[in-house]
């Protein structure tokens, strides 16, 4: 029987889901373009190749860069990804468009008075700089309208979760006993991650930096602060990593030719990430003198259960794709390699960024572990890390997923598959380039942040090589993720520009090879999962929030830090349920 | 199977993180490996894929 293409396109059977996705890689892309460029300025100046700005707009740049690929760009994609996953998935359309619109307006605008703060710093007499990095905690303090738009944009989010949960429990009423689609579990499970850690963002940014900003309260607390954004700091990780693995868990097997090894697997990984992503944030801290070894020790431990889901994802996607090699008339324990399909884009970019993901987890153990971070605290290695992880693992597959996805939304073709391949390639080498040389540079001990780091009358040394060919490597590499990124972008516009397409991209995901029928039933329970995870954040932060509240002179600060002991936090939590219980009986007497 | 534009780019994908830890690696056996021989060896290899391009590849008479 024919098919027309309204069977198939995504743009023809949800037109206004189509649009939004398109609208929020609009966002997504010129993110990306603004964001690459300032990428490029910061390669060429601490490496000292090419200055074109001053050196204190260094930092100007350096934040423009980590908001605007780390904020704007990955989370409005992934905004795009999850609203088509769930329209999708569940076969039915939102529930509301002008809700739809409503959030991806509010994020819109948070993004914009963000940039316009962040880019204020360019322009003297303007009085308005943002250059507080993508770290945005306190003692650097911003003009308040770069903490009113993030706000409106993490606002926005929790609008745009609201939105799937809708569509999610429209699909609930017609389906009692049917299991939460694959792809709308992914999202789900993710949100609610989301939500979870983004409280500690907002009480930070809403309690404090604001008021802080507009001059309502003379001081803060800036451990809280710190604690706070790395309560949230490192769960926003995995809400760029598991868009990401929704992508290899359920386009990438397809793209090989296959289908995905095992939906319970798959369901436990996403479980596993909201459970452990959200309680591990003081590994960023190991150094803060304000919270005790013992509350890092704890951290540390969690860090590494997180690897865990990590590593069933490595199994279960190699074994996905092997399957696809082997229906394409792949052989052998290794020679299947070559059947996989190279020569599309989407596929090599995907499994490229899987395989330096692999690299990305090593180095983030050295960075897990307490005794070793020391080494490379705050070094030019933290960098290389996090370009390996959303640097590649989520920016490359963003990218490849997007030549399979765009066709979808706008209903052409996509205007050049050698192109895309090349651009997928070329950002793998200069990733290489680049974040080889900040591991190395790192280990040589070269800090971070900081436009220039060369000084006088000192050299850095390394064990093999010089720093010299370090700096070259990372202006090449540079250079080169620079031109893919435009490559990128070119790619992608010719694509929206081209004639519609009867049949634009095959959008069909085959079924896994192992269903969920099997699995417990208890995965979709997500109301016990979420108090699950919401008791192990109380009882991974309880402690520690109360020691530094304590030790730094209360909420808002004002007394000097004092190093941190278990017992001291300990015995303030007993002090204070103690007077409240007092008070109670008071009250009550 | 045909040796691919797309396998060959792909190759030397790879082929770069091995050249640039090679001298790493050989330092782990007291090799200390200059980098123009790095380059060389890359060089060579990219000669070698394309001599197997021109034999095997997609334009190509013989069977792979």
């Amino acid at each position: 029987m024919a098919t027309t293409r309204s069977d198939r396109a995504f743009v023809d059977k949800f037109p206004h889901e189509a649009a939004i996705v398109k609208a929020t890689f609009l966002v997504a892309f010129v993110a990306l373009g603004i964001g690459a460029f300032f990428g490029l300025i910061q390669a060429l100046h601490r490496t000292n190749v090419l200055r074109v700005i001053e050196s204190a707009d260094y930092y100007t740049m350096l934040t423009g860069h980590g908001v605007l690929l780390a904020i704007v760009f990955t989370i409005f994609f992934l905004c795009g990804v999850f609203h088509w996953a769930v329209a999708r998935s569940l076969n039915r359309p939102a529930e509301s468009r002008l809700f739809s619109w409503a959030w991806v307006g509010l994020m819109t605008t948070g993004t914009v008075l963000t940039t316009v703060a962040i880019l204020g710093g360019l322009v003297p007499n303007l009085g308005m700089s943002a250059d507080v990095l993508f770290t945005f905690y306190a003692p650097l303090q911003a003009h308040p309208l770069f903490y009113i738009g993030l706000a409106m944009f993490i606002v926005g989010t929790w609008l745009a979760g609201a939105d799937w949960f809708l569509s999610y429990r429209a699909w609930r009423a017609n389906n009692s006993g049917e299991r939460i689609p694959l792809q709308t579990f992914m999202v789900l499970t993710t949100m609610i991650m989301w939500y979870v850690s983004t409280i500690g963002v907002a009480v930070s940014v809403v309690f404090f930096l604001i008021p802080w900003s507009l001059g309502l309260i003379e001081s803060v607390n800036p451990l809280l602060t710190r604690t706070l954004f790395w309560y949230f700091g490192h769960p926003i990780v995995y809400f760029w990593l598991m868009p990401a693995y929704l992508m290899w868990y359920t386009v990438l097997p397809k793209l090989a030719g296959g289908r995905l090894f095992s939906d319970p697997l798959a369901r436990v990984v996403f479980l596993l990430f909201l459970l452990l992503s959200t309680p591990v944030g003081i590994h960023h801290q190991y150094l803060d003198p304000g919270i005790a070894e013992g509350f890092k020790f704890i951290a540390m431990t969690n860090t590494m259960f997180l690897l865990l889901p990590s590593l069933l994802t490595a199994f279960t996607v190699v074994a996905s794709m092997e399957h696809g090699a082997r229906q394409r008339g792949g052989k052998g324990y290794v020679r299947w390699l070559g059947a996989l399909p190279w020569r599309d884009p989407a596929f090599t970019g995907m499994a490229l960024a899987g395989a330096m993901f692999a690299a990305g987890g090593f180095s983030g153990m050295i960075n897990a572990g307490m005794n070793i971070n020391y080494l490379i605290h705050n070094t030019l290695w933290v960098p290389g890390h996090f370009h390996l992880t959303v640097g590649t693992a989520v920016a490359l597959t963003m990218m490849a997923g997007s030549y399979w996805l765009v066709p979808q939304v706008t209903g052409t073709k996509l205007y050049s598959r050698p192109i895309g391949l090349l651009q997928v390639i070329m950002w793998f080498v200069g990733m290489v380039f680049m974040s080889n040389a900040m591991h190395r540079a790192g280990l040589a001990g070269i800090p971070r942040r900081t436009a220039e780091p060369q000084y006088q009358n000192f050299e850095f040394l390394t064990p093999i090589g010089s720093i010299f060919e370090l700096r070259v490597q990372i202006a090449l590499g540079g250079t080169l993720l620079f031109l893919s990124v435009v490559l990128f972008l070119f790619n992608i516009l010719l694509t929206s520009l081209g004639d519609e397409s009867d049949r634009p991209v095959d959008a069909a995901l085959p079924e896994p090879l192992s269903g969920p029928e099997g699995s417990p039933r208890i995965l979709d329970n997500l109301a016990m999962w979420t108090g699950i995870a919401a008791l192990l954040v109380i009882l991974a932060y309880t402690l520690p929030l109360a020691g530094i509240i304590q030790n730094g002179g209360g909420l808002f600060g004002g007394g000097l830090p004092v190093p941190a002991t278990l017992s001291a936090g300990l015995d303030f939590v007993v002090v204070t349920v103690s007077s409240a219980f007092n008070t109670l009986l008071g009250v009550i007497a | 199977m045909k040796f691919t534009k797309a396998r060959a780019l792909v190759l030397i994908a790879f082929s770069v993180p091995l050249a640039i830890e090679l001298r790493t690696v050989a330092g782990f056996f007291n090799v200390e490996l200059p980098l123009i021989a790095v380059a060389v060896i890359e060089f060579l290899f990219l000669a070698l894929l394309f001599v197997l391009y021109g034999l095997y590849g997609e334009g190509s008479e013989s069977p792979a």
